[in-house]
């Protein structure tokens, strides 16, 4: 009796890890695509998108409104480009542990799309830090590979970049990297703008030590010094801090008016946030688009909202041209709810993906005569507006948005156009 | 010290210290105070805050330090999933509260009577957990080698980090119940919070609770005969299951307590927070003495002053800040784990 009662709940216990670890990874290799495996140089006729962001932990609700963008534009296609079919793939670049975008899991997605001979192009990562490990994997690979939101200047810039930066991440020496949104030298240029428009002084910089945290807080130093406001200080913090009361008493101590943090969400900016309001209630505290996301506008609470200044590259649908303010309704017809800031970015990733493909014509099924192509996008009419893609891989728009947080929700304040 | 600690020795009288010994005993002790004390020279306000933040938050990490330093006297494991433990019982404080829509608008008679309510609720969950995990998945790994728990302790830290994460998968927030921020009162200048009056409202009587259990009580004594000889200690009469199962429901409260006060200490509660936690809550154990409940308790706050000195920015003229915390943290530990491997007051185990 006493046996058959452990063995039982052995059973549930089994059972419930199990069922937790299904649940976990369940998003790991998502695909709402058919076949695999054909090739993409030996002229088949099925192409392969894959997407790799965080899907667990606070990343998630972004993220999974990303993919949703990117799926639409594909849906709005019709799922082909020209005799090519596509398929798209989602894969996870988080671990549960880590809660956020993870080394491992990110070489591990990079490795899978490499392997795969019908893969086009890898849309992703959502963090610069992540992409740092996979630009080099799918470069080698000779893949296309667009992200819907780094903004680290290293990856695709020398200027302001750490050194043998963005070299060291083209190891094949071409380049195969671009990205749809403005980087870090624009949104940097614009934060201060931002924070000198709103009466900061005296600027304490804190970062998470990524490298989108610590490459965007280096840019807004010099930045802040270029627009004269006195910086008290740029100090890293440990994301797995329980508190950060200590730090915030070290920041008040020095009379600092502004505090900015360049750092992401999941490196525990919630608890930030709440210790910074509480120890410096009359500091305005701004924030990255690394925070331009429900999983931190919606629990920072009302007091430390009123004190909040967000930059974010998405800005106010009306200042959208037509087809961009169409996405907005449809999103929302379709997946019914608002989309998160970067749902627009992934739509139009995998619109230039599919644009890059139509424009290869019959050698579609080439990689290196899409990333050619890719790089050739001169005047596109997006969603966003018109744009290029520079031959560093960037875009050519440059309008920042600032926000304001009320009712745990991000408001669009106004455009911002930064004096760099 | 000799009734608090789980794994007392017997009662032969002490051989005579020698110079040497004692010097080794009392020197890192004092050397951490006098750093401390050059500090407080150097910049008295200033420290003075880190020392009281760092103390509040050592009260925390002290509450879980005990469920480690507990079951690590009595079965010599290392409980990882105790970090976990600690994290499911803030999750279903919150869930209390949020189910019962108590909020910072609620009565104060309300709030208080929750927090007392759910203080005990979420200790009780805790401890239940703890010993549910016990039976399940190390009670029958009692006599294989002492791998097998150990790596069954790891994937039950796992396995209970995913169920927060189906739980809460973002931070959430946790109502301010205790006006956490608020000034309570002001000394030499330093401001004290309610939630550092709270955190030690709370933790003092549970530690003084569990030391008085585990020294003068029938249980307690059993507990220790357990830790210093399981077999001798049946042969006695000590149902010894019982005694283990007893021990991880007392890890358990505390780390259900730890959890509530973590909670309406810091107003965010997320999915790993177990992770972090439980490192530091093993570091304060294993330098305070593994197997050692003073020590447990002593290492949790030496850890919650360091981390605080540290993140205050400058030491003695260092520029030290957050980024260097857990560096500075453990530089300590292996400071201490170099001269005294038995940690600061511990005792040799029955491994040791």
């Amino acid at each position: 009796m006493r046996v058959r009662h452990v063995a039982a709940s052995g059973c549930l216990l089994a059972a419930l890890s199990f069922g937790v670890a299904a649940c976990g990874s369940s998003s790991k290799s998502d695909s709402s695509g058919g076949s695999t495996g054909s090739s993409a140089d030996t002229g088949s006729t099925s192409l392969t998108i894959y997407s790799s962001l965080p899907l667990q932990g606070d990343s998630r609700p972004q993220s999974v409104s990303v993919n949703n963008g990117e799926e639409l534009a594909l849906e709005k296609a019709g799922g082909k480009i020209g005799k090519f079919t596509i398929n798209y793939k989602k894969l996870d670049d988080a671990t549960a542990a880590a809660g956020k975008w993870d080394p491992g899991a990110t070489s591990a997605d990079a490795r899978k799309a490499a392997q795969d001979k019908s893969t086009i192009a890898y849309l992703g990562e959502f963090n610069s830090g992540s992409s740092a490990i996979s630009i080099p994997i799918l470069n080698e690979a000779g893949i296309l590979q667009i992200s819907p939101s780094n903004t680290a200047v290293g990856l695709t810039r020398s200027q302001g970049a750490d050194k043998g930066e963005p070299d060291k991440y083209y190891p094949s020496g071409k380049r195969t990297y671009g990205r749809v949104v403005p980087a870090d030298h624009i949104q940097a240029a614009a934060q201060v703008t931002y924070q000198k428009d709103n009466g900061c002084t005296k600027l304490y910089i804190l970062n998470d030590k990524e490298v989108y945290g610590k490459g965007l807080a280096d840019q807004v130093v010099s930045n802040a010094k270029t627009q004269g406001l006195t910086v008290l200080g740029n100090d890293g913090i440990d994301p797995k801090a329980a508190n950060y009361r200590a730090l915030a008493g070290t920041i008040k101590s020095k009379g600092a008016d502004c505090v900015f943090f360049g750092g992401i969400t999941q490196n525990n900016a919630v608890q930030l946030w709440k210790d910074l309001n509480a120890t410096l209630p009359q500091a305005k505290l701004f924030g990255p688009d690394g925070v331009a996301e429900s999983a931190f506008s919606g629990k920072i609470g009302s007091k430390a909202e009123k004190m909040t200044y967000i930059t974010n590259p998405t800005l106010d649908p009306k200042l959208y041209p037509q087809s961009g303010q169409d996405f907005f309704k449809e999103y929302q017809a379709k997946y019914g709810a608002t989309p998160e800031p970067y749902a627009i970015y992934g739509y139009e990733a995998m619109s230039i993906a599919l644009q890059a493909i139509k424009d290869a014509g019959d050698k579609a099924g080439d990689r290196q005569a899409v990333i050619d192509a890719f790089f050739k996008i001169k005047d596109r009419q997006s969603v966003l507006g018109t744009y290029s893609i520079d031959p560093n891989g960037d875009t050519t728009l440059s309008d920042y948005g600032g926000n304001r947080i009320q009712g745990g929700k991000l408001t669009f304040d106004k455009v911002i156009k930064a004096k760099s | 010290m000799e009734a608090a600690s789980i794994t007392e020795t017997a009662s032969a009288p002490p051989p005579a210290r020698k110079v040497g010994d004692v010097l080794n005993a009392y020197a890192l002790p004092l050397l951490l105070f006098g750093a401390l004390l050059a500090q407080f020279i150097y910049e008295p306000t200033g420290t003075l805050e880190n020392v009281k933040t760092g103390l509040s938050n050592g009260m925390v990490w002290a509450l879980i330090a005990l469920g480690y330093t507990l079951v690590y006297g009595i079965v010599e494991l290392i409980n990882f999933a105790h970090g976990e433990v600690f994290m499911i019982g803030a999750f279903v404080a919150l869930s209390l509260w949020q189910t019962f829509g108590v909020t910072e608008s609620t009565g104060l008679a309300l709030i208080v009577v929750s927090i007392i309510a759910f203080l005990v609720a979420s200790m009780g969950a805790s401890a239940t957990l703890n010993v549910l995990i016990e039976r399940a998945a190390y009670r029958p790994l009692r006599n294989a080698p002492k791998l097998a728990p150990l790596i069954t302790a790891i994937g039950m830290s796992f396995i209970l980090q995913n169920v927060g994460l189906l739980w809460r998968p973002t931070p959430d927030q946790v109502p301010d119940l205790i006006g956490s921020h608020s000034v309570y009162f002001t000394i030499f200048k330093v401001d004290v919070l309610h939630s550092d009056v709270f955190a030690v409202v709370v933790t003092v009587p549970l530690l003084i609770g569990l030391l008085w259990f585990v020294g003068s009580t029938k249980y307690g004594k059993a507990m220790r005969a357990t830790a210093q000889d399981p077999d001798a200690a049946r042969l006695m009469g000590i149902d010894v299951d019982r005694t283990i199962s007893l021990t991880f429901l007392l890890g358990g409260l505390m780390a259900g307590a730890a959890g509530l006060i973590y909670a309406l200490y810091n107003l965010t509660v997320r999915f790993n927070m177990g992770f972090t936690a439980g490192l530091i809550a093993f570091t304060a154990a294993v330098m305070g003495g593994i197997g050692n409940l003073k020590g447990a308790v002593i290492g949790g706050l030496i850890i919650g002053v360091i981390q605080a000195v540290s993140d205050g920015g400058n030491f003695l003229g260092l520029p030290l800040g957050e980024a260097w915390t857990p560096a500075v943290v453990f530089a300590i530990l292996i400071l201490v784990m170099v001269f005294r491997p038995q940690g600061l007051f511990g005792e040799e185990t029955r491994e040791g």
